[in-house]
C-alpha cells in the first residue's frame, strides 16, 4: 500500500466533493436549530428535492428548473412540518421522522408511477448541473487539479456558508432568531413573532434541504436511486450539533465525514471489505459527535464550578 | 389504573387513519384506477385464505414486538429509532448460535438463541443509551447512523464468513426452527412468544417498580432525582430493554420465518414499528391494534398491486401520511376551534 496514492492533493478535492450535500444537509438543519428546532426531516426534505430535480430536469431538459422545483419541494415539504410543529404541537421527532418516511415512500410511488421505473433511474436525457471549468487553470500543477471542474452548487455551498453565518450573526433577522431559539417567551416580551420566526426558518430550511437534494442528484450524481440520501440527512443533523448550529465549524465537521468516506472508497481497492468502508463514514460520525458533546459538557461544567467559586 | 380508551384517544387514531385513507384515494384517482376496487383488493389480500391470514398475522409478530420496543425507550424519554438495528443484531447472533451450538438439546438451543440475541442487541442499545445519558448526545441521530452499521456489519458476516456459498447474501439454515402454523404461510410459534413477551412487558411497565421508574423518568428526570431514582441508570435500562425486544424480533424472524439469516431482513420491521407506537401515541394497549393495522396493509399491499394496477408503494404513502396526521393534535384543536367559535356566537 503506498500512502501517496492515498493521501495526495485530488484527495482534498474528493473529500471536499462527497461533503458538499452533507454541508447542504447540516446548513439546513443549522437554520432550524438556531430557533431551537431539531429539523430531523432534514433526510426526508432532501430526498424529495434529490427526485423532483433529477424528474423534472429529465422531463424538461432544463438543470435550472429541476433546481428550481427540487427547491420548491423541499419547501413544500418543510411546511408540512412546521405546520404540524407550530400550529397541531406534533412532537418534532415524530412528524420529522413521519417526513422522512413520506419522502422515502412518495420518491418510491413517484418512480413506479410516473417515471414507469423501480429502484433506479437513470437516463442521458437528465440534464446534470454544469461544471465551473477554468481554462487558465489547466496548466497549473496543483492547483489545476484542485479547483477546475466543480460544480456550480459545488462553489455555492461556499457563498451559502458566508451568507448564512452573515445572516445568523451580523442581522437583526438572525438576532430575532437566535433570540427565539434561546428564550422564546423573552423573544415574545421583545415584540417578535415568534411562531412567525419558526416558521420563517423552517421555510428557508426547506429552500436548503431542497438544494441539498437537487445538488445530490444532478451535481455529485446523475441519478436517482431509491433512498439515495442514506442518511446523509442524519450526518448532516450530526455535524450541526458538532458545530454548534455555526455554520463555519459545522462545515467543518461535515468535512471530517467527506475525508473518512474518500479515504474509505481508496484503501477498498487495498482488499478491505467494502462493507467496512461503508460503515466507516457512520462510525466516524457517531465518534466525532460523542467527543464534540463530551468536550462541549465537560467545559459547562467548568464553567459552571468556576462561577460557584469565585 | 385510569381507564386508557376514551373518546378522544380513539378519534385521535381514527380521524388520521381516515385523513390518510382520503389522501391515498386521492392519489389513486389521479393514476387514473378505482380507489374503492384497490382498498377492497388490499383487505381480500390480508385476509381471504389461509395463506394470506397466515402472512398477516406473521408480518405482525415482529411489529409488535418493536412497537413495543419503541414504547418502553418512549417511556423513559428516549426517541429510540435504533430497533430496526437491534432486529438485525439480534437476528444474526441466533442464527450464529443456531448453526454452530448443535451440541445443546434442540429445546435449550433455541432458549440459547433467544438469549444469546437479546444480550447482544441490549448492549448494541447501550452505546446511545450510556452517549445520550451521559454525554447529552441526540439519540435520535446515533440510532439511525448506527442502523446503517448494524446493516454493514449483518451483510458482512452473511456475505463472507457466514456465508451459505449462494448466490444470495444469506446464512446456512439453522439447526432449530421454530413450529409452522397454518402452512403454507410463514406464520408460525413466534406469535404466540410475541404475545407472552407483550403482556409481560405491559404488565412490567404498568405494575413493577421498574416500569413506575420508567415512567417517572421520562415523564420528569429532575423529579425523579429528588425521589431517589437514577435518571442515567434507568434510562439505560429503558433502552437495553427496548434493544432485547428488537433482538426478540430478530430471532423470530430468523428462527421462525427464514430458517436462516437473509440479507437485510428486517427492512422498514424497525420502521414500521415505530410508526405504530408512534400512531399509537406510545400507548400499550392501541399500539397492537395499530400494528395489526400496519401488518394488514403491508401483506395486502401485493395483492393490491396484482388485481390494480397501484404500485404497492403507495401504501407506505398512506402509512407515511397517516403518521404525519397522527402525530398533530388534530382533535383538540378543533375543539378549541369549536370553543372559540362558541364564544365568538356569544
Amino acid at each position: 500500500m503506498e500512502l501517496g496514492t492515498i493521501f495526495n492533493a485530488s484527495l482534498i478535492f474528493s473529500a471536499f466533493r462527497s461533503a458538499t450535500p452533507i454541508i447542504y444537509a447540516a446548513l439546513c438543519a443549522a437554520i432550524t436549530q438556531q430557533a431551537d428546532i431539531l429539523n430531523i426531516g432534514t433526510e426526508g426534505i432532501m430526498l424529495m428535492g434529490a427526485f423532483m430535480a433529477v424528474a423534472v430536469s429529465y422531463l424538461t431538459g432544463s438543470w435550472i428548473l429541476g433546481v428550481a422545483v427540487a427547491m420548491i419541494s423541499g419547501l413544500v415539504v418543510a411546511t408540512i412540518m412546521a405546520i404540524g410543529n407550530i400550529k397541531f404541537k406534533a412532537d418534532i421527532c415524530a412528524i420529522g421522522m413521519g417526513i422522512n418516511m413520506f419522502a422515502l415512500a412518495i420518491t418510491k410511488f413517484l418512480l413506479n408511477a410516473w417515471l414507469g421505473k423501480s429502484g433506479s433511474f437513470t437516463d442521458p436525457k437528465i440534464q446534470p448541473i454544469p461544471k465551473v471549468h477554468f481554462a487558465f487553470l489547466e496548466d497549473v500543477p496543483v492547483l489545476g487539479e484542485l479547483f477546475n471542474d466543480w460544480c456550480i452548487t459545488e462553489w455555492f455551498v461556499i457563498v451559502l456558508i458566508v451568507i448564512l453565518w452573515f445572516v445568523f450573526y451580523k442581522t437583526v433577522w438572525g438576532l430575532r432568531l437566535r433570540a427565539v431559539g434561546r428564550m422564546p417567551m423573552a423573544a415574545q416580551t421583545a415584540g417578535i413573532n415568534v411562531d412567525a420566526m419558526k416558521y420563517q426558518a423552517i421555510a428557508i430550511s426547506g429552500l436548503i434541504g431542497g438544494l441539498a437534494g437537487a445538488h445530490l442528484s444532478l451535481g455529485y450524481s446523475t441519478m436517482f436511486v431509491e433512498n439515495m440520501t442514506s442518511s446523509r440527512g442524519f450526518m448532516g443533523v450530526a455535524s450541526m450539533y458538532f458545530g454548534g448550529a455555526h455554520p463555519v465549524f459545522t462545515s467543518l465537521g461535515c468535512l471530517i465525514f467527506g475525508f473518512t468516506n474518500s479515504i474509505g472508497t481508496r484503501l477498498q481497492a487495498y482488499g478491505f471489505p467494502n462493507q467496512f468502508m461503508l460503515l466507516m463514514p457512520y462510525v466516524v460520525t457517531i465518534a466525532v459527535l460523542a467527543i464534540s458533546m463530551a468536550t462541549k459538557k465537560s467545559a459547562e461544567k467548568k464553567r459552571k464550578s468556576s462561577l460557584v467559586t469565585q | 389504573m385510569k381507564k386508557k380508551f376514551d373518546v378522544k384517544s380513539v378519534l385521535n387514531v381514527l380521524l388520521p387513519l381516515v385523513l390518510a385513507l382520503a389522501v391515498g384515494a386521492i392519489i389513486i384517482l389521479f393514476i387514473g384506477e378505482n380507489p374503492i376496487e384497490a382498498y377492497a383488493a388490499l383487505i381480500e389480500g390480508a385476509f381471504k385464505g389461509k395463506l394470506r391470514l397466515g402472512t398477516t398475522l406473521a408480518g405482525f409478530t415482529p411489529l409488535l414486538l418493536t412497537s413495543l420496543a419503541f414504547i418502553v425507550a418512549a417511556k423513559a424519554g428516549a426517541f429510540n429509532v435504533g430497533v430496526e438495528g437491534e432486529v438485525l443484531l439480534g437476528g444474526i447472533v441466533a442464527a450464529y448460535i443456531g448453526i454452530n451450538w448443535t451440541f445443546l438439546p434442540a429445546p435449550l438451543l433455541i432458549i440459547a438463541c433467544f438469549l444469546g440475541a437479546m444480550i447482544v442487541a441490549a448492549l448494541w442499545a447501550f452505546i446511545p443509551a450510556a452517549l445520550k445519558a451521559y454525554y447529552d448526545v441526540s439519540e435520535v441521530c446515533v440510532t439511525i447512523l448506527m442502523n446503517s452499521v448494524a446493516l454493514y456489519i449483518t451483510n458482512y458476516l452473511v456475505s463472507g464468513p457466514m456465508s451459505a456459498g449462494t448466490t444470495i447474501a444469506e446464512s446456512k439454515p439453522v439447526a432449530v426452527t421454530l413450529p409452522k402454523l397454518m402452512m403454507p404461510s410463514a406464520l408460525n410459534a413466534g406469535i404466540f412468544i410475541a404475545i407472552v413477551v407483550t403482556i409481560v412487558m405491559i404488565f412490567i411497565l404498568q405494575k413493577t417498580s421498574l416500569g413506575t421508574k420508567i415512567r417517572l423518568v421520562g415523564t420528569n428526570p429532575a423529579n425523579a432525582e429528588y425521589a431517589g431514582i437514577n435518571p442515567k441508570h434507568t434510562f439505560i435500562k429503558a433502552m437495553m430493554i427496548s434493544g432485547a425486544l428488537g433482538g426478540i424480533a430478530g430471532t423470530i424472524e430468523v428462527l421462525g420465518v427464514h430458517g436462516a439469516f437473509l440479507n437485510n431482513f428486517a427492512s422498514g420491521l424497525g420502521n414500521n414499528g415505530m410508526l405504530a407506537a408512534l400512531i399509537a401515541k406510545c400507548n400499550v394497549f392501541t399500539a397492537p391494534i395499530i400494528s395489526f393495522f400496519i401488518a394488514m396493509l403491508n401483506s395486502g399491499a401485493m395483492r393490491m398491486q396484482q388485481a390494480t394496477n397501484v404500485p404497492k408503494s403507495l401504501i407506505d404513502t398512506i402509512t407515511a401520511v397517516f403518521i404525519i396526521f397522527a402525530c398533530m393534535e388534530l382533535i383538540g384543536n378543533l375543539k378549541k376551534r369549536a370553543a372559540k367559535k362558541a364564544e365568538e356566537k356569544k
